[in-house]
């Protein structure tokens, strides 16, 4: 180990809230050294220079998800980050803390997870095991790669960054969010459990309200990957049969893309709307566009690839 | 001051509180869980290595119970109550198996049957794992089942204290942190199951929460805590921030060597070398750095260099992972630096195997709270999990049988004493200026590891009570400068300081009285153990400020002491 700390001060701005005062911007200058962790940074300033500071902290170990915020504008968990690598890569020795995005404040970093956690119960977040189990009666065998797949999903944390990074959370009440549907695909994937079609009911419609931006896989510090549970909880509407309109329109729309990406080598837009959106509401999309003038940008004429056989061959001959 | 009625309520949402609370729930009674923390939030997912269990079946033909008993109480150099280490390997296969079924992901063998590996101590192996987090695993399992019975959950609660009438729990004082109105929980057993209180050392693997509440709230209350002075410290903390690196690591073969290179265990323990117990390896390692040997900055390598990339990455992911995100090395070319930090708490409210206080009716107590005793004076690695899991049971099963026995409700004017707990709480922090909590809490935080650490003798101890015994004078001139009355953490903080203090007392009192050396209790000026005046159960009350202690003889079922060589 080098035994250069780099010793270094740092200017932390740190956004504060308190329901009787609102907002307003404190200043802290500390010195660290190139091990200290955000946590650590936090700690010294509560004991050392203002107790008043609010922010929670647990394990300082990333694996109890409490010290989420938002550190120069990023989600991050607190532990996780050390301070100098946060200077390095903004090349400031100014850092901002705020807590994280969406959550409602309470005090300073502290925010409100009430919602969050009714989201995360609404998947039904624990294993239905078979009576026979339960009772003894039965013992469960669980391959080593089942076991593999599922901790994957598992190793969740509920530090809610993903959800204060996602968008289409804040726009859809329908859509369960990033981190409970990783915990859900944890439990529909999981072949020890007997509620399947319930958590499907739960699950599916919400899978195709994802809007796939990646921001929940990019924050999430336990590289779970919420969007691939999502992608993977969406595998399973062609064995559910009560969809709703949300999960017929997601499976026409992958299909369109199969087959304009198989018929011609290219995702060819029109084609892809149309047959995910009949043609009615195709028509009535094209009178709008003639309206503002974006009609031209329909009606472009696609060529297909060449050797649009090898294109068929790699997808196979039959559809999925 | 508001009340509210439940047949028991339990304080920690860790694995110990989580499976009382499941018990008693399961049985019908009304049940709450009031914890500071978030449940998943808890020290308990903190837990990396594993939980021994021996299972009928799928274990180690040549093993059975008995060695698993043996191994324990050796370990904890036989001040360990052997019946209830019995009862611990017993019911390891069971409850292991009870997480397996509410859906918990065990690393598997290739027929699908849950895998094993060994750890330090064990004559054959025995601990089960998920991966590297087994305790955030286990914690999330039970939480999420526990999540779905009819438990109310008081979260982000901190309690202030019991309420007890003529020895007799019949409440408790809690405030929720969000809004700071304290409520009276009126109820016939309470179960303190609030983990241990690593915040009281300057180096500590614990997280930020474990600041040994409720050995606080028991003290103050008039129960006894047992075996205090036994405080375990893990050999290998990483440098500087004190994360745990696994005793898996050594398991795998790393090696501790020193500023020279030189592989310093063999002078210590030449057959268990860098795998010798806790203890030990923590002293050659503090003596190793006293004597000049350790790295500047006060640290040793841990070296896992001479097991390929491959190997690391596979089986010692999270050592690999924390050495590379918190020390800035990496593993694969160089040795993680390491040092002894304080690990787990062998100490704890004094119960039987049952979980019953004998100081007051209705208290209870499960998991690092509590000392049964199974770890006796060091934890093996593996067992504490299955502590928290095999007792939370015991304790919770016992609580049901109580209020069974008990129906009816003491009647207590409550009110009096419910007002005065808030008072005590608030007379704490009553100055209006003079030091605040942070002064207090980092010079006790020294003070203990200075002089109630790793190395103990008469002169140091005598200066931590000294030194203690100031800080808790101090305390009248603490004053808390937020006013906020919205999660003041200031506040809380400060609470948590009137605990450890209480607590802190107890430790150094009953440690300068052990005049000898066991486990983890290391007396310099009495470099033995001493069987025929020691062997026995330290029983320390805290009457105001001073410290009372007696002592209470060891269970002895089947295993005689014999010297401890590894």
């Amino acid at each position: 180990m080098s035994q250069n700390l780099q010793e270094q001060e740092v200017v932390f701005k740190v956004k504060r809230f308190s329901p009787e005062k609102g907002d307003w911007w404190s200043e802290y200058k500390i010195k660290v050294d190139r091990f200290t962790q955000f946590t650590e940074a936090l700690r010294r300033i509560k004991s050392e220079q203002d107790s008043t500071l609010s922010y929670r902290a647990s394990c300082h170990m990333a694996v109890c998800g409490s010290c989420g915020m938002k550190i120069n504008g990023e989600p991050r968990l607190a532990c996780k980050t050390l301070v100098l690598d946060i200077v390095k890569k903004y090349n400031n020795n100014v850092i901002t803390i705020e807590p994280m995005d969406y959550f409602k404040p309470i005090k300073d970093l502290v925010v409100d997870w009430d919602e969050f956690y009714d989201r995360m119960f609404k998947v039904k977040p624990r294993l239905y095991p078979s009576k026979e189990v339960l009772e003894e009666k039965a013992e469960h065998r669980l391959k080593p790669e089942d076991q593999k797949e599922l901790w994957k999903f598992a190793q969740c944390i509920w530090c809610g960054l993903c959800v204060s990074a996602c968008p289409a959370v804040r726009i859809d009440s329908e859509f369960l969010g990033p981190a409970a549907h990783a915990k859900g695909y944890r439990f529909l994937a999981d072949p020890r459990d007997t509620i399947t079609d319930e958590r499907m009911k739960i699950l599916i419609d919400s899978s195709w309200r994802c809007t796939y931006c990646y921001q929940c896989f990019n924050v999430c510090p336990r590289d779970i990957e919420p969007v691939t549970a999502i992608k993977k909880t969406r595998s399973f509407t062609k064995n559910y049969s009560d969809k709703s309109e949300v999960a017929k329109r997601g499976e026409k729309h992958v299909e369109a893309i199969y087959d304009s990406i198989k018929q011609t080598g290219k995702l060819l837009e029109g084609m892809v709307y149309l047959k995910t959106y009949g043609l009615i509401q195709s028509l009535t999309d094209l009178i709008y566009m003639s309206k503002t003038g974006k009609l031209k940008y329909a009606l472009v004429q696609e060529k297909n690839v060449q050797n649009i056989n090898e294109i068929k061959k790699i997808l196979g001959g039959e559809k999925k | 001051m508001e009340k509210i009625e439940y047949d028991a309520v339990v304080i920690g949402g860790g694995l110990a509180g989580l499976m009382s609370a499941h018990e008693i729930a399961s049985a019908g009674y009304k049940v709450a869980v009031i914890s500071k923390v978030f449940p998943t939030r808890s020290h308990s997912a903190a837990a990396e290595g594993g939980i021994a269990a021996y299972i009928p079946g799928n274990s180690d033909p040549n093993d059975n119970p008995d060695y698993m008993t043996y191994d324990t109480v050796k370990g904890g150099d036989y001040l360990v109550d052997q019946d209830a280490a019995e009862l611990l390997s017993n019911k390891s296969g069971e409850i292991a198996m009870l997480l397996e079924r509410w859906g918990a992901l065990f690393n598997r063998q290739p027929d699908g049957r849950i895998a094993v590996r060994y750890f330090g101590g064990q004559t054959y192996p025995r601990t089960r794992f998920v991966g590297d987090k087994t305790g955030m695993a286990l914690l999330h399992t039970l939480f999420e089942r526990v999540s779905g019975l009819s438990v109310d959950f008081y979260n982000e609660w901190f309690a202030l204290d019991l309420v007890t009438d003529n020895k007799r729990v019949v409440g408790l004082v809690a405030m929720p942190m969000k809004t700071m109105t304290p409520y009276f929980f009126k109820t016939k057993a309470v179960v303190i199951a609030s983990g241990g209180m690593g915040m009281l050392y300057r180096h500590t693997t614990n997280s930020y929460i474990n600041t040994g509440d409720g050995f606080g709230i028991a003290l103050r209350a008039g129960a006894a805590l047992k075996d205090p002075e036994f405080v375990q410290f893990h050999p290998t903390a990483l440098y500087p921030s004190d994360i745990l690196i696994s005793e898996a690591a050594r398991g795998e073969g790393a090696i501790l060597k020193n500023i020279k290179g030189e592989r310093f265990m063999a002078k210590y323990a030449p057959k268990k070398l860098d795998l010798a117990p806790r203890d030990i390896v923590s002293r050659s390692i503090i003596t190793e750095i006293r004597e000049g040997r350790g790295y500047p900055g006060g640290y040793v390598g841990l070296d896992l260099t001479h097991l390929g990339e491959e190997y690391i990455k596979e089986r010692l992911a999270l050592a690999y992972e924390a050495a590379k995100n918190f020390a800035g090395v990496d593993a694969i070319n160089e040795p993680i630096p390491v040092r002894p930090a304080q690990h787990y708490y062998m100490g704890g409210i004094d119960v039987d195997i049952k979980g019953r206080n004998p100081d007051l009716i209705g208290l209870y107590s499960a998991g690092e709270a509590a000392c049964v005793s199974v770890h006796g004076a060091n934890r093996l690695g593996s067992n504490s999990l299955l502590d928290t899991l095999v007792f939370g049971q015991e304790t919770g099963r016992t609580v049901v049988e109580f209020l069974r026995s008990n129906p009816n409700t003491p009647t207590s004017n409550y009110e009096k004493e419910a007002e005065k707990v808030v008072d005590d709480a608030y007379k704490f922090v009553k100055s209006e200026s003079g030091v605040h909590f942070g002064e207090i809490l980092e010079k006790l935080r020294d003070v203990m590891w200075d002089n109630v650490g790793i190395f103990r003798d008469e002169g140091g101890l005598l200066n931590a009570m000294s030194e203690i015994n100031n800080l808790r004078d101090m305390v009248s001139k603490m004053y808390v400068t937020d006013k906020s009355k919205v999660y003041n953490t200031e506040f809380f903080n400060a609470l948590e300081l009137r605990n450890m203090l209480d607590l802190a007392i107890v430790i150094a009192k009953s440690a300068l009285d052990r005049k000898e050396s066991r486990g983890a209790h290391y007396r310099t000026d009495y470099p033995e153990r001493d069987d025929n005046n020691w062997l026995k159960h330290t029983i320390a009350y805290l009457r105001g400020n001073t410290v009372e202690i007696t002592y209470k003889p060891v269970k002895m079922t089947r295993w005689k002491p014999e010297p401890r060589v590894y």
